[in-house]
C-alpha cells in the first residue's frame, strides 16, 4: 500500500517538475521574443500556456486523488497540499508569460534595447523562477530562501523601469502606448516574480512545516 | 518470548500442583477413611461389650463425642441414642447395616448426606440378646475437602504466578540478551551459551560471502566507472522509471549535477522538456536524438531504450557537448552570408556605373571617372576573393607551400618598405627596428601576415600617427610586433577581431576599406607556423600585437 502511495507521491513530484519547467519555457521565450523582438517565438507562448493549464488539472487531479485515497498526514500533506498551491503559482507564471506574449503581438514591440533595463529584469524575472524550480527539484531551503530574497532585486526594477518610463512620458512627442505596452510587461515580470517568491515559499513549507511568516 | 515462557511455566507448575493434589487427596482420603473405620468399628465393639454388661446404664454418662450411638431393639425399635431422642425415631430394621448386623453380626454402611456436603458412617454389631448396638461419625466428603483446600491452592497458584513471571522474565533475558549483543561484524568473536554458536557459524558464513559479492561489485563498478569517467561524452544511465542509475563525471559536469543524483529522477538534473519527450519516447522503445540548448550550450542528447524480453527496463543517455560545432556552423553560415554581401555591393557599384554608362548617360568628361570607379570596384573584388582564397587554402593547410629556413627580419624590411608609400598617403610614420631573427616558415604566407598587420595599423591610426615594428629573438621565439598609435579596440571587442568579418566599428569600413579578412588570415598564418598571438590595446591610445614564433636553432 504504502510503496504505491510513494509511487504516486514520486509521479505527483516529477509532473510538478514538468509544469515547472513548462513554466520556464513560457517565460524564457516570451522574455527572448521582447529582446529580440522575434514574433514568431512570442506565438509560440499561448500554446504552452495551454500546456501548463492542462497541467494543472492534471495535477490537481492527482493530489485530491491522492488526498481521498490515501489520507496522507504529516510531510506527505504537507507535500501534497504545497503542490496543490503551487500549481496556481505556476499557471499564474504561464498566464502572465501568455499576457507579455501577447503585448508583444499586439502591439508590435519591435527588439528593444536595454535602456529601460527591461532586459536586465526579465533575467532576473527568469533567475527567480529557475531557481525556485530548482529549490523544489533539488529540495534545497536556502535556495528557496535566496528566491525569497532576490524578489527584492526585481521590485528594484519594476521601480527603475517605472521612472524611466515617467521621463520618457514627460520629454515631449513621445509614444505613450509604447510605453505603458513596457511598463505593463514590467508588471508581469514584478508579478511573476512574486509567484516565484510564492512557490518558492511553499517549498520551504513541504520540507520543513513552516510557514513564511515563521520564517525570519 | 517473554509471554512464551510465562505461559509454559505456568502451565507446569499448575499441571503439578493439580496432579499432586489430586494424588494426595485420593491415597490420603481413602487411607485415612479406612483408619476411621477401624477406628469406629473397635468403639464399636467396646461399647457393643459395655452394652451387653450393663445394659442401658452403660450410656448413663457416657461422653462420646461426635460419636452417635445407637441401641436398636431385635426387632427395629430405637432403644436409645445420644444424638436425637428414640421414641421420635422410626424403625431401624431396614437400615443397611442394622440389617446386616441382624443377620451377620456385623454390619457397615455409608450414606452421604443430600447435599454431599457430610458423609455417615455407620458400624452396627449384633449383641448376645439380639439387640444391635450401632455407631456413627460423620466423615467430611471429598469434596468438603477439596473445597477447603481451595484457597490455599489459589494462593499457591498465585505465588507460582508471580514466580514464572519473573523466571520468565528473567529468562527470556539470559536468552536474547547475547542475540542483541551479537557483533555481526564479527560473529565469532561473540560469547555466549553453546546453543546459539551454529547461528553465530551461520552468520559468520554469510558475512564472509556477502564481503566477497560486495568487494566483486564494488571492483565492477570501480572499472565500470573508469571506463566511463574516462569518456569525453556524459553517459546517463537510467531504470524503468526514469532514475538514475549511473552517472559518469563527464555527464555530471555537463549537466551541472554532482554524485548524489544517483537514484534520483533524471528531472532532478534535467528537466528541458525536449529532454522529456525523448525520456518519454524512449520509455516507449523508441530510440530518439535531439540538440537541446541547457544554460547557453547545446549538447546533443541521444536517448535509447534498453529492452529485455521484449519490455522497456531501462534507458542509455548519450550527452554530446556540440556547443563548438554549431558554433563553427554558425560561423560557415554567417561566413557565406557575409562574402555574399561583400560581393554584392562592389558588384552593384559596377553594374550601375556600366549600365550607366551604357545607356550613355554619362558626359563624355566624367567617363574616365566612371570607369575609375568601376575599376576600383573591380580591384576591391579582386582583393576580397584574393583573400577568400587565400584564406581557404589555409584552411586547407597549405599543403603545396613549402616552408624553409629564413631571417622574420628581412620579411619585415620587404612588407614595410611595401606599405611605405601607403602610410605616407595618410601621415602615418612607418618604423622597422630589431635584429635577425631565424624561423622555419612560409616566405609567402610570412610576407602576408606581417603585410596586414602594419595594413591594420596603418589604417586604424590616426594623422601623424606612427607604427613601429619589431623583431627580436627572445630565448626561443622569434618575436614581432607591431605598434600602433591608432584608436584602439575596446575590450569587449578584442576576443572577436579576429573572426572573418569582424569589424570593431562596421561605419568605418566604407572609409578605410579593406576586406574584413585581414586578421583572420593573420590567425591562421600565425597557427599554420605554430605561433602565439597576443594583443594588448587601449581605445584611443593605440594597439600592439605581438606574434611568437617558435625560432629555428
Amino acid at each position: 500500500m504504502r510503496l504505491k502511495f510513494d509511487e504516486q507521491l514520486e509521479k505527483l513530484n516529477n509532473e510538478l517538475i514538468r509544469m515547472g519547467a513548462l513554466c520556464e519555457n513560457a517565460i524564457a521565450a516570451s522574455a527572448k521574443a521582447l529582446l529580440e523582438g522575434d514574433h514568431t517565438l512570442a506565438s509560440e507562448v499561448p500554446a504552452l500556456s495551454a500546456q501548463i493549464d492542462q497541467k494543472e488539472r492534471d495535477i490537481e487531479g492527482m493530489c485530491l486523488k491522492l488526498l481521498l485515497q490515501q489520507q496522507p498526514v504529516a510531510r506527505d500533506l504537507r507535500v501534497i497540499s504545497a503542490a496543490l498551491k503551487m500549481i496556481t503559482d505556476m499557471e499564474r507564471i504561464g498566464d502572465q508569460s501568455e499576457d507579455i506574449a501577447e503585448i508583444i503581438n499586439m502591439a508590435n514591440i519591435g527588439a528593444t534595447d536595454n535602456i529601460f533595463c527591461i532586459h536586465d529584469m526579465a533575467m532576473a524575472t527568469i533567475k527567480m523562477v529557475t531557481d525556485s524550480i530548482d529549490a523544489f527539484v533539488k529540495r534545497d531551503t536556502a535556495l528557496a530562501e535566496e528566491v525569497i530574497h532576490y524578489d527584492d532585486v526585481v521590485d528594484d526594477y519594476f521601480d527603475r523601469v517605472k521612472n524611466l518610463l515617467i521621463e520618457l512620458l514627460r520629454s515631449a512627442g513621445t509614444d505613450g502606448e509604447y510605453a505603458l505596452d513596457l511598463l505593463m510587461i514590467a508588471k508581469y515580470f514584478e508579478r511573476i516574480g512574486d509567484h516565484a517568491t510564492n512557490i518558492a515559499e511553499w517549498v520551504i513549507f513541504s520540507i520543513t512545516g513552516a510557514r513564511k511568516d515563521e520564517i525570519t | 518470548m517473554t509471554n512464551r515462557i510465562f505461559r509454559s511455566i505456568c502451565l507446569v507448575a499448575t499441571a503439578v500442583l493439580l496432579a499432586a493434589l489430586a494424588l494426595i487427596m485420593t491415597v490420603l482420603y481413602g487411607y485415612f477413611s479406612d483408619v476411621q473405620k477401624e477406628q469406629l468399628t473397635a468403639e464399636t465393639r467396646l461399647a457393643a461389650k459395655g452394652v451387653e454388661q450393663n445394659g442401658l446404664a452403660f450410656f448413663d454418662g457416657l461422653s462420646a463425642g461426635d460419636t452417635r450411638i445407637t441401641w436398636i431393639a431385635a426387632d427395629g425399635e430405637v432403644l436409645y441414642d445420644n444424638a436425637t431422642d428414640q421414641t421420635a425415631m422410626e424403625n431401624h430394621a431396614d437400615r443397611e447395616e442394622v440389617a446386616a448386623a441382624l443377620q451377620n453380626g456385623y454390619g457397615e454402611s455409608a450414606r452421604y448426606s443430600t447435599t454431599l456436603t457430610r458423609r455417615q458412617i455407620y458400624t452396627a454389631i449384633r449383641l448376645a440378646d439380639g439387640s444391635v448396638v450401632r455407631l456413627s461419625i460423620e466423615q467430611n466428603t471429598f469434596l468438603t475437602l477439596t473445597l477447603a483446600m481451595l484457597q490455599p491452592v489459589a494462593l499457591i497458584l498465585f505465588l507460582a504466578v508471580i514466580l514464572a513471571l519473573l523466571l520468565a522474565s528473567r529468562l527470556s533475558r539470559r536468552i536474547v540478551e547475547p542475540l542483541n549483543r551479537l557483533d555481526l561484524d564479527e560473529p565469532m568473536k561473540n560469547e555466549g551459551y553453546d546453543e546459539i554458536a551454529p547461528l553465530l557459524r551461520r552468520i559468520d558464513a554469510q558475512q564472509k560471502e556477502i564481503r566477497s559479492q560486495r568487494d566483486e561489485l564494488k571492483q565492477r563498478r570501480r572499472e565500470f566507472d573508469a571506463v566511463t569517467d574516462g569518456m569525453q561524452e556524459g553517459l546517463v544511465l537510467l531504470g524503468a522509471r526514469s532514475n538514475i542509475l549511473s552517472i559518469n563525471r563527464a555527464a555530471q559536469s555537463l549537466l551541472g549535477a554532482d554524485s548524489d543524483c544517483v537514484g534520483k529522477h533524471i528531472y532532478v538534473i534535467c528537466r528541458a522538456p525536449a529532454l522529456q519527450a525523448l525520456i518519454a519516447d524512449a520509455a516507449a522503445g523508441d530510440r530518439g536524438e535531439r540538440v537541446i540548448a541547457i544554460s547557453g550550450r547545446e549538447f546533443s542528447f541521444s536517448v535509447s531504450p534498453v529492452f529485455v524480453h521484449g519490455a522497456v527496463v531501462g534507458m542509455v543517455l548519450l550527452i554530446v557537448d556540440v556547443t563548438e560545432a554549431a558554433d563553427a556552423e554558425k560561423m560557415r553560415r554567417e561566413f557565406t552570408a557575409n562574402v555574399s554581401h561583400e560581393l554584392k555591393t562592389p558588384l552593384q557599384t559596377i553594374s550601375g556605373c556600366a549600365e550607366l554608362l551604357a545607356n550613355g548617360m554619362v558626359k563624355a568628361e566624367d567617363t574616365p571617372q566612371f570607369a575609375q570607379q568601376i575599376h576600383k570596384e573591380a580591384q576591391r573584388m579582386t582583393a576580397l576573393i584574393e583573400d577568400i582564397i587565400r584564406l581557404s587554402h589555409l584552411d586547407e593547410g597549405a599543403e603545396d607551400m613549402n616552408r624553409e629556413k629564413l631571417d622574420l627580419y628581412t620579411a619585415a624590411v620587404g612588407a614595410v618598405q611595401n606599405l611605405q608609400s601607403e602610410a605616407q598617403a595618410v601621415g602615418v610614420k612607418l618604423s622597422l627596428s630589431g635584429e635577425s631573427a631565424m624561423l622555419y616558415g612560409i616566405p609567402q604566407l610570412l610576407s602576408v601576415l606581417i603585410t596586414n598587420l602594419c595594413d591594420n595599423a596603418i589604417k586604424y591610426n590616426r594623422k601623424g600617427g606612427s607604427v613601429s615594428v619589431t623583431v627580436r629573438t627572445e630565448g626561443d621565439a622569434a618575436v614581432l610586433s607591431v605598434a600602433d598609435t591608432g584608436i584602439g579596440i575596446p575590450k569587449e571587442d578584442q576576443d572577436r577581431i579576429f573572426e572573418r568579418f569582424y569589424r570593431v566599428d562596421k561605419s568605418r569600413s566604407k572609409k578605410v576599406g579593406g576586406t574584413g579578412l585581414g586578421l583572420s588570415i593573420v590567425k591562421h598564418a600565425a597557427k599554420l607556423h605554430g605561433a602565439r598571438i597576443s594583443l594588448q590595446s587601449t581605445v584611443g591610445e593605440g594597439t600592439t600585437i605581438t606574434v611568437r614564433f617558435p625560432a629555428a636553432n
